[in-house]
């Protein structure tokens, strides 16, 4: 009775502050307290009681309760509890203080709340656009629930480029992307440089928005999202597929039968298996060692093909309804999918031995792109790149979903912080995988593959779900509706967090480790921008204000 | 035409350029595996390059995007004559999942001119090296008339009205007043 007990913590230390609150089930904790308390109600959770940030949400309540919501997400990893703190604002003015200057993580989404749902965040110090185009109107916010998918304000104005900000003294400007050779995705990045030093670097990217929150709160049903949210990335589909169902599981507290919790297992840690061997291949590749770059897709196609067998497609693989799965894994699939396993892990394992004695890529590696544990947990950084520093966080052990709580696994850290521990956190956890898998398929008992759901799904309740992905931890916020499909439902991807990291991991870097500290994140920025924008030149991020930058550059100029 | 025209022109190698403006990964990766061992495409003298300077052949993958659309018309500009466009998957070709939502303009025909359309969400590495050698002659178009039916899909869907059961829902204690 975790949420219990920390919700009678909360009662006893803010009393009256607290209007109600949801304890949906045992780890899971709503608080709604006072829109005037919401920064001391954070700062005591984030600072005293040490809990990691997670996701700032906006949503627009006023057709059902007048108001607006507010909603930060909080992870409490060691006590297993994933807590919201949530306020409803005044339809009119809707306005909420800012708590970055405590929580640095929540930058970019109090910045995407005041573009899309127009809640203003009192006390931000960086209020430039984020999300939506200098061309978009002022006032007109896509979210709201008075605006149609699609609709574009008669203002809106596409010839209007973006103004970069200057770049500091001394400083030259390298333009990096939108289509570059070694990332897939477009994104843009203005490097400040002096000399062969990155001094700062300014991001301007949301290139790949295709409007999803809206397009399921408004024109899809509860089983059509699962499809749409595993086309938000096509490395880690998957894992967008199981946590959108898990968190209308939860709010609609469904529980979905066992089979269909292993085969969810197994289809999640496939998955991370084609994406690690992908990554490995792919910063081989970056580091200019394409030997090991065409092993790994050796090594990693009969996983695809496996995959295909189970599912019927190589990538999207359609899995999960509300209430189970839809394919199943039958005896014969079985054999071939260990026999699968055995090659993979024979054949993985000379490529770890040679791969962690090999002094060229230690060399462009070690001490490059380094992001500490106070960096984790300051900008809310997670997956490989929190572990690789030493912070031990793992969703499928701290918040276990589907049938991780059945089944043994380490989870891998590494001291060294930098790239090239987070090449050994995913070469190493590709074993951890392959372990899963098998007692999966050991322990996989018979039965039903999706749940019969007689009753409607309640309104109006909330569920949260928070899915380890290759990339880290990948977090769902959904608000039941009516209409048969939710009302709100938010998408915190894995690179939106570590994208925040990146300035910092550059700065003071020979230029030619770039791509190297950018590709070590294993960026994906179809994730990150699933929301609605519209311009090339929208949502520059400054990560960086120009003060710092100018004081760095001077300090330089001095020293 | 088109055909006679690549096999005089691209006749011994063909460079490509691939641009995503805006789809899923799904759709760059089937095309990086299409060059890796099980599928080799460079022992057609295909061979991926970095800068649309240098290609003869754009694949574009995912939707137009507004905010894609003026930078994937400079990429195309920047491209020599002759030129190729190959429209992969779904999104390139149709315009997806989202084709009418508010961000995304639709397929990519609408910003530049398409040759060849290989649909698929994503296309197999197979099919994209199929499309490629189709578009090079050096294979035969296959093609037969195929009548598509709308399936029943075996998914429930809850709709209100038609599921109003009995039960209740346990888990779930409501507002806890303090
Ligand atoms: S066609 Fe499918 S796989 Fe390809 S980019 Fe679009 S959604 Fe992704």
């Amino acid at each position: 009775m975790i949420a219990r007990e920390m919700f009678e913590q909360f009662k006893q230390r803010f009393g009256p502050l607290i209007v109600r609150a949801d304890l949906p089930s045992d780890n899971r904790l709503f608080v709604f307290v006072d829109p005037s308390s919401v920064r001391y109600v954070t700062q005591h959770i984030f600072r005293e009681l040490d809990a990691r940030y997670v996701a700032t949400i906006g949503a627009d309540d006023r057709p059902f309760s007048g108001k607006f919501l507010v909603a930060h997400n909080f992870a409490f990893d060691k006590e297993h509890l994933l807590c919201g703190i949530l306020a409803y604002l005044p339809p009119d003015k809707p306005q909420i203080d800012s708590i970055t200057d405590m929580v640095p993580a929540a930058s970019w989404g109090e910045r995407e709340m005041r573009d899309l749902v127009g809640i203003e965040p009192v006390g931000h110090r960086y209020l430039k656009r984020l999300v939506l185009p200098d061309g978009w109107p002022e006032g007109s916010h896509p979210l709201r629930k008075d605006t149609l998918w699609n609709e574009v304000p008669a203002q809106y104005d596409p010839e209007r480029e973006f103004k970069f900000d200057e770049a500091p003294e001394g400083c030259m400007v390298i333009p990096f992307g939108p289509f570059h050779p070694t990332l897939d995705e477009p994104a843009h990045f203005r490097l400040f440089v002096e000399g062969e030093m990155v001094r700062g670097c300014e991001y301007r990217g949301f290139m790949v928005h295709r409007g999803i929150e809206k397009l399921a709160e408004s024109v899809m049903n509860y089983n059509d999202i699962p499809m749409l949210a595993e086309r938000i990335c096509g490395i880690c589909g998957c894992v967008h597929n199981v946590a959108y169902v898990q968190s209308v599981e939860e709010a609609a507290a469904l529980k979905p039968p066992p089979r269909a919790e292993y085969i969810r297992t197994i289809m999640l840690e496939l998955e991370r298996l084609h994406s690690h061997l992908l990554w490995v291949g792919l910063a081989c590749h970056i580091v200019g060692f394409d030997t090991l770059f065409m092993q790994s897709f050796r090594i990693r196609e009969p996983i695809m093909w496996m995959a295909e067998k189970i599912s019927g497609n190589r990538k999207t693989y359609a899995l999960c309804v509300i209430g189970g799965v839809r394919w199943n894994i039958t005896p014969e699939l079985k054999l071939e999918l260990r026999s699968v396993l055995d090659k993979l892990e024979s054949e993985w394992r000379p490529v770890v031995a040679a791969v962690s004695h090999d002094k060229n890529i230690q060399k462009r590696t070690c001490g490059v792109g380094v992001a500490d544990a106070g960096q984790v947990k300051s900008m809310g950084l997670i997956g490989p790149v929190a572990r690789a520093a030493g912070v031990d966080i793992d969703c499928r052990r701290d918040h276990p979903y589907a049938a991780y709580d059945r089944v043994e696994f380490d989870v891998i850290t590494e001291q060294g912080a930098d790239v090239w521990s987070r090449l050994l956190v995913r070469a190493k956890e590709v074993f951890e995988s392959i372990r899963i898998i098998r007692q999966c398929l050991d322990k996989m008992e018979d039965g039903p593959l999706q749940l019969e759901i007689k009753d409607e799904l309640p309104i109006g309740r909330m569920g949260l779900s928070s899915v380890e992905a290759p990339r880290g931890e990948s977090h769902h916020f959904v608000i039941t509706g009516e209409n048969n499909r939710p009302r709100r439902w938010r998408v915190r991807a894995p690179t939106y967090q570590n994208l925040q990291g990146i300035p910092a991991m550059i700065k003071d870097q020979q230029i030619a480790d770039m791509t190297i500290s950018l590709g070590s994140i294993d960026p994906c920025f179809s994730c990150t921008d699933r929301l609605e924008t519209v311009d090339v030149r929208s949502g520059s991020v400054k990560v960086w204000s120009q003060e710092e930058l100018l004081k760095l550059t001077r300090k330089k100029v001095e020293g | 035409m088109l055909k006679n025209l690549c096999q005089k022109m691209f006749g011994r190698s063909l460079w490509v350029y691939h641009a995503n403006s805006g789809g899923c990964n799904g759709c760059d990766i089937e095309v990086l595996n299409a060059l890796t061992p099980y599928y080799d495409v460079e022992r057609f003298g295909i061979k991926l390059v970095g800068s649309p300077r240098h290609a003869d052949v754009m694949l574009c993958q995912g939707p137009a995007m507004r905010s894609t659309a003026q930078a994937l018309k400079r990429a195309y500009d920047a491209m020599p004559a002759p030129k190729l466009v190959f429209a992969i998957g779904s999104c390139a070709c149709g315009g997806g999942l989202w084709f009418d939502s508010y961000s995304v303009i639709g397929p990519v025909e609408k910003i530049i001119p398409v040759s060849y359309y290989i649909p698929g969400c994503p296309p197999r590495p197979e099919a994209i090296i199929y499309g490629v050698a189709v578009a090079l002659g050096l294979v035969d178009k296959k093609t037969a008339p195929v009548a598509f039916k709308e399936l029943e899909l075996p998914i429930p869907q809850y709709h209100p009205g038609d599921l109003r059961g009995e039960g209740e829902l346990v888990v779930y204690e409501k507002a806890e007043k303090v």
